[in-house]
């Protein structure tokens, strides 16, 4: 692992109008490392993904990409969202094109490279993924688990620092998230470094040995799920983990 | 001679100007069909402007043109330009005044085509680090113009149909051309159901035309 963090944040702050989604947020994510967040709805864990690649503004506080400050004004925000691959909670695929021209789009117009050399580093993401049968498909043609697949292969694609992950189960079936869990594994044994914002506390336990908490906009603890469920200190907290909830 | 006899011999004698009236007609409608197009996409573009001051300005263009007639925008343009010097051809007028128009609607329609759009995939071209520009002509426009298909060859026949009114400006088009020919032997009634058929099989023509390229352009497993 290296000294320093690929991404930092320090006490971010962002803010809606009066409205106060992120509250002080400090996180840290490694290089090679996968981390995921959880928390209940409109506890801020989208709009933590939307700062990381400036999709969001914050209002206030620190987020260091590779040691530069990426809230600073002259920030190339193109390149920086070049560097950050998003996987949407809907898979977002764009429906007027098909698999092959979704994760090859990227390579021509933001890579400048010719039409063969993408769709060959596309086909090779595809592959990757075992969706390469299906690269002349439309989305429309394809299940939701394909279509997440598709869009892993189009994050992929750009090689980019890091992979951040949009609730990726909230559209699927139970089935299909195990396979999600599995897929986010083995990208993570392939040594790609992924942020998981997810409330699916099966995929939780499956991908990473501690989450993150965060609710009202902080981060309110960091711990494996079982000590989260049983030992936490805050009920909030044992209530979110626990499978029956707090009794106490 | 009975009268239809007497009309199809006057007809014959016409024709050249009828046929004349009818490439005029033509002319108009295709030219302005391309430049209401072209304006319409250029309008789109700029109402999707980061730029507030420059979204205001088009949400206005767009209002004012819809809201007024057609024939004051003709009439101000070839009656009343003149007292201020300027002369334009009927033409001119005629393709000047109808594509300030056409694009407005055009643009309306693919508006209405871009607010149904997934927000989510044009958060994920942003996310992916296109510009304005680029997720403008990657995903935006291809979208929206499938979606608009039925809008937009619906305004083609809309411009045929509009391009009598440029006769009101001088434009001999095909309209003001039967209008002569029925003023000759005051057979109007068969003057103009000569027009209406004409009309009705050059706007069929466009009706094929705009079923085959929807075909042309469905994506496999939609509904569009």
């Amino acid at each position: 692992m290296n000294a320093s963090p690929l991404i930092e944040i320090r006490q971010l702050v962002t803010r809606f109008g009066e409205h106060t989604v992120l509250n002080g947020v400090d996180l840290d994510l490694y290089a090679g490392e996968i981390k995921v967040v959880m928390g209940p709805s409109g506890c801020g864990k989208s709009t933590l993904l939307r700062c990381l690649n400036r999709l969001v503004e914050p209002s206030s506080g620190l987020i260091r990409f590779r040691g530069q400050d990426i809230t600073a004004p002259g920030t190339d925000v193109r390149a920086l969202r070049q560097s950050i691959g998003f996987v949407f909670q809907q898979f977002a695929l764009y429906r007027h094109l098909t698999v092959l021209d979704n994760v090859s789009l990227g390579l021509r117009k933001l890579r400048g490279l010719r039409r063969a050399e993408a769709e060959q580093k596309a086909l090779q993401e595809l592959d990757r993924l075992e969706m390469a049968g299906h690269r002349d498909k439309y989305p429309a043609q394809l299940s939701g688990g394909q279509k997440q697949r598709v869009a892993i292969a189009r994050a992929l694609a750009m090689d980019p620092a890091v992979v951040v992950f949009d609730e990726p189960t909230s559209a699927l079936d139970p089935v299909m998230s195990r396979e999600v869990a599995a897929l986010i594994n083995r990208l993570h044994d392939e040594g790609v470094t992924m942020l998981c914002v997810t409330h699916d506390l099966v995929l939780a336990q499956n991908i990473a040995d501690e989450v993150i908490f965060l609710d009202q906009g902080r981060v309110l603890a960091q711990d494996s799920i079982a000590r989260l469920a049983k030992d936490h200190a805050d009920p909030r907290v044992r209530a979110f983990f626990g499978r029956d909830g707090d009794k106490a | 001679m009975t009268a239809w006899q007497s009309f199809a011999g006057d007809l014959l004698e016409q024709w050249p100007l009828l046929a004349t009236g009818l490439r005029q007609t033509l002319m108009l409608t295709i030219t302005v069909s391309l430049t209401g197009f072209l304006g319409g996409v250029l309008v789109f573009y700029l109402g999707l402007s980061p730029r507030r001051w420059l979204r205001g300005l088009i949400n206005g263009y767009i209002s004012f043109l819809i809201g007024m007639p057609l024939i004051v925008l003709l009439f101000l343009m070839y009656y009343g330009l003149p007292q201020w010097g300027i002369r334009l051809t009927p033409f001119a007028v005629a393709v000047l005044g109808f594509t300030l128009n056409v694009a407005a609607y055009n643009a309306a329609y693919l508006r209405t085509a871009y607010n149904g759009l997934d927000a989510a995939e044009l958060e994920a071209a942003s996310a992916q680090g296109f510009g304005h520009g680029q997720r403008f002509r990657l995903i935006i426009l291809p979208q929206v113009l499938r979606l608009s298909v039925p809008a937009l060859t619906n305004q083609v026949i809309l411009n045929l149909k509009d391009s009598t009114l440029a006769f009101l400006i001088q434009y001999t088009e095909f309209f003001a051309r039967v209008q002569e020919l029925a003023s000759t032997n005051f057979q109007f009634f068969k003057a103009y159901l000569l027009a209406a058929v004409v009309y009705l099989a050059l706007v069929s023509v466009v009706v094929v035309a705009a079923r085959a390229l929807e075909r042309r352009l469905i994506l496999p497993g939609s509904l569009h």
